[in-house]
């Protein structure tokens, strides 16, 4: 399955835009049914340890709150991976994706990332890309995502998978979009100048 | 229009066969009496579960069965490393070129299709089994995967079984190309056209189950099991298990539907076996429908190029066929054969052709095992010939159905040789076709169809002139062909000193009414009453042998062998009827079920009332065994050849690609009939699922081989609001060979119906310069067909 689209985003800039969405903490809490993002050493993590480590956290805060070097800190890393753990209901089961995901590559204003998640008898594996453009009003976030969805959940039939999947995509973006007129309603003008300074 | 039933008390007894006698087995069925698999309760019973791919394609890096093992009332956990048996299902046709890699039972190395067994699950409870299954932990590595078999057979297509170097299962020709290549050379007019005929999925009623139940004191393994061939099942199994034949009790209870897709002998029903047999308990297994959709053996997967050589008078001069075909994963039970023998022998149709030649090659895909699905080969060849036999008159712009008529082999020139192998045993091509052309008044309906296309309306009539072959057969032909079975059928009829009969058949009946048939064969051949008359089917511990019920042979065959062994009966009865009357056994007649001298009707002496006088054997002749009963081994002559003319008239909406049938005409002959009501309902279901591959049906995968049709929601059976009111007429050509003089019509209207619509909407849309649409032909597919060629402007 193919997903592709660009949205607006007004009275913000890309490196704002950038850092945003380098922030696996901001991508965690958009990322519908996520219950952790955590970077990891390599492909093949232990997922019951990293839950058992990652049940108390609480999200440290994101943009505006969040001091931009923070995030530059904590921001994803070409060739780096990152587990993350994500349930999502598809019909009358609620299956729990064990996902590890890569950014393949990560140059401003250009990202891409590839994953795969596994759940009891089902699977997917998913390529993403995204880019920024400045335009008059803001900055345009261009993406998409190519998805194969395997097994139990895929036989579920398409009339059912392709609604989760464009639920799944676009509670993602319409999140990370409102988060980030968040910080572009943010009008102290000190974070801007100190993003900028960041990249 | 419909044919009415009759009750069989109102049928006097010269006159059951051929009588609408109402279904024996209905009342059973309707009031939820009858005993599927799944209804079978046995003491101490365990739930089995199978851990399938998710993959249409991967090796297998490592499975973890703790998890699964450590849940509470799971039994057992296998993998195939746990089975010490040769666990490999067997392929029941070869071929020269067939190639047969392994079919493990269990895959442990590699899958091949989404569904593919990697583990069983026996557990106390049948959701416990079925979550244990699911948490066994298999790490795969995703390969590749290719599902159409033209793909799989290009060199860059990933690769199924390695060691095999490629995906070509079988490379197969019939017909003499030479002469073929020659008739081509001289032709006026040559029509090429690619066709498709799509995969399809069996969707019999009931899912594929087993119950399974070991006695360790005796050895004994008794297997109920959703079977068409118990017998057949009985021999595989038993040497895919390691249990011998005589150990091994394999029992139909009530078969609801099978459509070609319970022959097959697959893992699942074998695993039962094996876990029973391990356990010492008994073990169910009883398909979800997710898992039929996934492992039931598919139907169809042919692309193909035909091309067709006319002389300038229009009479068809060659014909060449190049089909790939699919053999999905592994090679299945009687996989070889169906695109091949079944196939290209029907390549002639109706038709007189001088030069056929057809090339089939086979190809290994990874969807499920490809395999026999009601028609078999038969629906692909006769699709082929009738969509090249409307190109044909269309390019020479000749009226299909004279274009039809002027090419038929005629009714004197039976028994008639195909170029093609096969012998046509009877037939009255051009009865049928007139009988059609007759119900549907075709002249008024062309004029209709001038008229409607100067308002914007647009109606087709397509027409199905097709062949089929029933009841393969004789064994010795079957056995150079490649069979590794013999094609006779088996029965035992016994009659009771009471006077009333049971009769065993080998066959094994799942929806075809045999007890209702059978009944009338034995009825009419003994003359005893209908109601005397038991029929047992389907137990390999009751009926002494028997090849099953497939390829439309029951009555053919079955059948058949069924008279033979009433005709025995009758012979004995009547050697001890002349041995009361003190007189010679020419001298003795029987009708209605007595016997009486020749000239003396009046001093007679009943069946029944031998069979009496069989079994006290006080006064029976000097050299004769006591007892009333006979055994026959049936082993036709030839296979039949029914044939008909079906022909559908559709309106089609070009701007929604909406397709109303206005009426359907099923014009049949399938020689002598047993039950005409029978009979009728066999070409609805037929025409219901021929229909359904025409208009809805399609299994379809992605590129990784993931079953996108999954689900009654997204893969559409027809449904009674879907199918028209099917117009039935019938004409009777006995065949020549058999006792009865019958066909076989099981799989009569599958064959006939996919190409008489499309056909039809072609026709409709020849405005439009429409010549063919892919099946299914969904609006969509109509509606852009229309587009394409630029929308009627």
């Amino acid at each position: 399955m193919e997903f592709s689209d660009t949205f607006e985003i007004e009275d913000t800039t890309p490196e704002e835009a950038w850092l945003a969405l380098s922030d696996p903490v901001m991508i965690k809490e958009a990322l519908p049914g996520c219950q952790f993002l955590v970077r990891v050493d390599d492909d093949d993590p232990d997922f019951d340890a990293l839950r058992e480590q990652t049940a108390d956290d609480e999200d440290p805060p994101t943009l505006p709150e969040a001091d931009p070097e923070d995030i530059a800190e904590r921001a994803f890393e070409e060739g780096a991976h990152y587990a993350a753990l994500m349930e999502i209901g598809v019909g009358s089961v609620k299956p729990s994706f064990e996902t590890v995901v890569t950014i393949a590559e990560r140059e401003f204003p250009e990202m891409a990332a590839e994953g795969e998640g596994s759940a009891s008898n089902s699977s997917f594996e998913l390529e993403a890309g995204m880019a920024l453009e400045e335009t008059e009003d803001g900055v345009a976030v261009d993406w998409n995502a190519q998805t194969d969805v395997f097994g139990r959940v895929a036989q579920m039939g398409q009339r059912v998978i392709n609604p989760v999947a464009n639920r799944v995509v676009s509670r993602f973006f319409g999140n990370i979009e409102e988060q980030l007129r968040d910080v572009e309603t943010d009008d102290t003008g000190g974070l801007r100048n100190k993003i900028r300074d960041i990249l | 229009m419909s044919i009415e039933t009759i009750d069989a008390e109102d049928v006097e007894v010269e006159e059951v066969l051929g009588s609408a006698i109402k279904r024996r087995e209905d009342p059973s069925l309707i009031t939820g009496r009858a005993e599927y698999t799944d209804d079978i309760q046995r003491p101490n019973m365990a739930h089995m579960a199978v851990t399938r791919s998710q993959y249409g394609h991967a090796t297998i890096e490592s499975i973890d069965t703790s998890e699964a093992e450590a849940m509470d009332g799971v039994i057992a956990v296998y993998t195939a490393e746990d089975f010490d048996v040769p666990g490999e299902l067997p392929v029941g046709w070869l071929l020269d070129s067939l190639r047969t890699p392994a079919h493990p039972i269990l895959a442990s190395e590699r899958v091949r299709y989404q569904g593919d067994a990697v583990a069983v699950v026996v557990a106390d409870d049948r959701y416990v089994a079925q979550e244990a299954a699911n948490a066994v932990d298999v790490d795969y590595d995703r390969l590749d995967a290719v599902t159409d078999p033209d793909e799989a057979l290009e060199d860059d297509a990933p690769v199924l079984h390695e060691e095999e170097g490629d995906n070509v299962a079988l490379d197969w020709e019939l017909g003499d190309a030479e002469k073929t290549d020659a008739a081509f050379e001289d032709a006026a007019t040559v029509v090429e056209a690619d066709l498709h005929n799509q995969y399809l999925i069996p969707n019999a009623m009931e899912p594929r189950a087993t119950v399974a139940e070991y006695n360790a004191g005796s050895g004994d393994l008794e297997v109920n099991m959703t079977s068409q061939n118990p017998h057949l099942h009985r021999l595989l199994m038993s040497g895919v298990i390691d249990h011998p034949e005589h150990k091994l009790h394999i029992r139909a209870p009530d078969v609801g539907g099978g459509f070609g897709s319970k022959i097959h002998h697959y893992a699942d029903e074998a695993l039962t076996a094996l876990c029973a047999r391990e356990l010492e308990r008994p073990v169910k297994w009883v398909a979800t429908r997710t898992e039929t959709y996934e492992t039931d053996a598919l139907g169809r997967g042919h692309v193909t190029h035909a091309k067709m050589a006319l002389d300038e008078d229009g009479n068809i001069t060659g014909f060449d066929v190049d089909t790939k075909a699919s053999l999905g994963a592994y090679l299945s039970t009687f996989a070889p054969a169906v695109p091949t023998y079944l196939y290209g022998t029907l390549l002639s149709g109706q038709y007189d052709i001088p030069a056929i030649h057809v090339a089939v090659e086979g190809a290994f895909t990874n969807v499920p095992p490809v395999d026999a699905y009601r028609g078999a080969g038969r629906p692909e060849a006769s699709y082929v010939v009738e969509r090249m036999m409307t190109l044909a008159a269309r390019e020479i712009d000749e009226d299909p159905a004279e274009f039809r008529r002027k090419n038929f082999v005629g009714a004197d020139d039976f028994p008639y040789q195909t170029e093609v192998a096969v012998e046509y045993d009877s037939g009255d091509y051009e009865k049928t076709l007139d009988e059609a052309l007759d119900a549907l008044d075709y002249d008024e309906l062309r004029e209709r169809q001038e008229e409607l296309r100067d308002e914007d309306r647009y109606i087709g009539v397509g027409l199905s002139a097709y062949i089929e072959a029933c009841g393969l057969a004789p064994s010795e032909l079957a056995g150079q062909l490649g069979a590794q079975a013999g094609l006779w059928e088996s029965s035992l009829v016994r009659m009771q000193s009471s006077g009333t009969v049971t009769a065993y058949c080998g066959t094994s009946g799942h929806g075809q009414g045999h007890g209702t048939t059978y009944a009338q064969i034995i009825a009419d051949e003994l003359g005893v009453p209908y109601d005397d008359v038991e029929i047992v089917e389907g137990d390999t511990d009751e009926v002494p042998q028997g090849m099953g019920t497939y390829g439309s042979r029951s009555a053919a065959v079955g059948g058949s062998s069924l008279a033979t062994s009433a005709g025995k009966i009758v012979e004995k009865a009547r050697q001890i009827a002349a041995h009361q009357f003190e007189a010679d056994e020419e001298d003795v007649e029987f009708e209605n079920g007595e016997f009486h001298l020749a000239g003396a009707p009046d001093e007679s002496v009943t069946i029944q009332e031998i069979a009496g006088q069989a079994y006290l054997a006080h006064d029976i002749p000097d050299d004769m065994e006591p007892g009333l009963e006979a055994t026959s081994f049936y082993d036709p002559e030839n296979f039949t050849f029914p044939f008909g003319l079906h022909a559908c008239v559709v309106e089609v909406d070009p701007e929604s690609g909406e397709i109303d049938i206005e009426r359907y005409v099923a014009v049949d002959d399938v020689g002598n009939q047993i039950n005409p009501k029978i009979v009728e309902g066999q070409v609805h279901g037929g025409v219901a699922q021929g229909l359904g591959q025409a208009l809805y049906e399609g299994a379809q995968y992605d590129d990784n081989g993931t079953l996108l049709t999954g689900s009654m929601q997204d893969y559409v059976v027809p449904k009674a609001e879907h199918i028209p009111e099917i117009e039935t007429r019938s004409t009777v050509t006995p065949c020549p060979h058999n006792p009865l003089g019958v066909k076989g019509v099981g799989e009569a209207g599958t064959i006939a119906a996919p190409q008489a619509l499309v056909n039809a909407v072609t026709d409709a849309l020849q405005p439009f310069g429409v010549d063919d649409i892919e099946m299914p032909l969904t609006p969509e597919r109509v509606w852009r067909a229309v587009e394409e060629n630029g929308g009627g402007n």
